[in-house]
């Protein structure tokens, strides 16, 4: 096993997640430019669509990794003490899960049957 | 012409100084030349450089704001009053001298030679006209350092990040037909540090002063990582 952190993986990841970042906010954008809900209720039925749900899901997904090796970088740049650079990893990582898990139930509850 | 120029005396002096010298400029005068007419002024001040033509690489300094070569810099293209600092990041030894050695020792470790498994020919190894161009844009660095003490990255990391300059060789010897350890060399880039600490900042490319661009090469390397990956 590496001793080391990754540094193919996680520029390789930064870019493809970047990619697809980029082209569902042109996505995003453009659905509720031209096709905007009017209700609540036709909010849900457009999450409740399996693609949708699904091209969502990845997005945050894939958002928060491009933010975990963003912010991995600032603080293997900027933070030496190793102590304070575990402590705000584990900080920025815990509160990115949280963030994950929270959108993970908001689409699941979107996409459920009312 | 006013120059303010940075002194420290490590022997006299505990805290760096600004100095202010006056330098009558005549047609053509290059930075270099206003160093040495300082020089004339002043002889406690010291300075790099040798060859006076942009090829040996020894007068790197950071002239209002720049890292430049002090040779092949016109004064009149400089704003006055034209500040003259050691190249940012480095241990200053005295005045505009800088320690590079960590410079060197990242260099050092991207082993800047050939690399052959097969035994060597009588001959020389030839290469096609197309090999040897894959070098141009990469052979001629003079190592001056305007590049690596010019990138944040090299200034926080100077240790464990190679910087552009040992990378830009790095991929010279990569690119370079007769070379035979390109996984050694590719294998010896991984990790979070040595090459992925540049952010594609592109302070390298905006100075070197042989128009070289780093950036391009770490993007060579980062690609050639990736086709050896899947």
């Amino acid at each position: 096993m590496s001793r080391q952190a990754s540094g193919l993986r996680a520029w390789v990841l930064q870019r493809i997640s970047a990619a697809y970042i980029g082209l569902y906010i042109i996505y995003a954008t453009g659905h509720f430019i031209i096709n905007p809900p009017q209700s609540h209720a036709d909010w849900k039925a457009w999450v409740a669509d399996p693609l949708v749900a699904f091209a969502l899901s990845l997005f945050f997904a894939l958002l928060l990794v491009h933010a975990w090796v963003g912010i991995r970088d600032v603080l293997i740049d900027y933070v030496k003490p190793i102590m304070a650079r575990v402590a705000l990893l584990t900080l920025f990582g815990l509160g990115f899960l949280g963030c994950g898990l929270w959108a993970a139930k908001v689409i699941f509850l979107a996409a459920m049957p009312s | 012409m006013k120059f303010s120029i940075f002194r420290f005396n490590p022997d006299t002096d505990t805290t760096p100084r600004m100095q202010e010298y006056e330098v009558e400029v005549s047609r053509g005068m290059m930075l270099r030349d206003a160093l040495m007419e300082i020089k004339r002024q002043d002889e406690s001040f010291s300075f790099r450089h040798s060859c006076g033509e942009g090829v040996c690489g020894s007068d790197g300094v950071n002239a209002n704001g720049r890292n430049v070569l002090g040779c092949i810099t016109q004064v009149a293209d400089l704003k006055e009053p034209i500040v003259v600092r050691p190249m940012p990041g480095r241990p200053v030894i005295r005045d505009l001298v800088v320690d590079m050695s960590q410079f060197y020792q990242q260099y050092r470790a991207v082993k800047p030679y050939l690399i052959r498994k097969d035994s060597l020919p009588e001959q020389e190894i030839l290469q096609s006209p197309e090999q040897r161009d894959k070098l141009d844009g990469l052979y001629e660095c003079i190592m001056c350092g305007c590049c690596s003490t010019s990138c944040p990255s090299f200034w926080w990391n100077p240790d464990k990040f190679h910087g552009p300059q040992a990378l830009l060789q790095a991929w010279r010897f990569l690119a370079d037909s007769r070379d035979q350890a390109t996984d050694e060399r590719l294998d010896a880039l991984e990790g979070p540090y040595k090459l992925f600490r540049c952010h594609t900042i592109m302070n390298c490319v905006d100075v070197c002063p042989k128009n070289l661009n780093p950036t391009k090469a770490i993007g060579h390397i980062k690609e050639l990582m990736l086709k050896h990956a899947i």
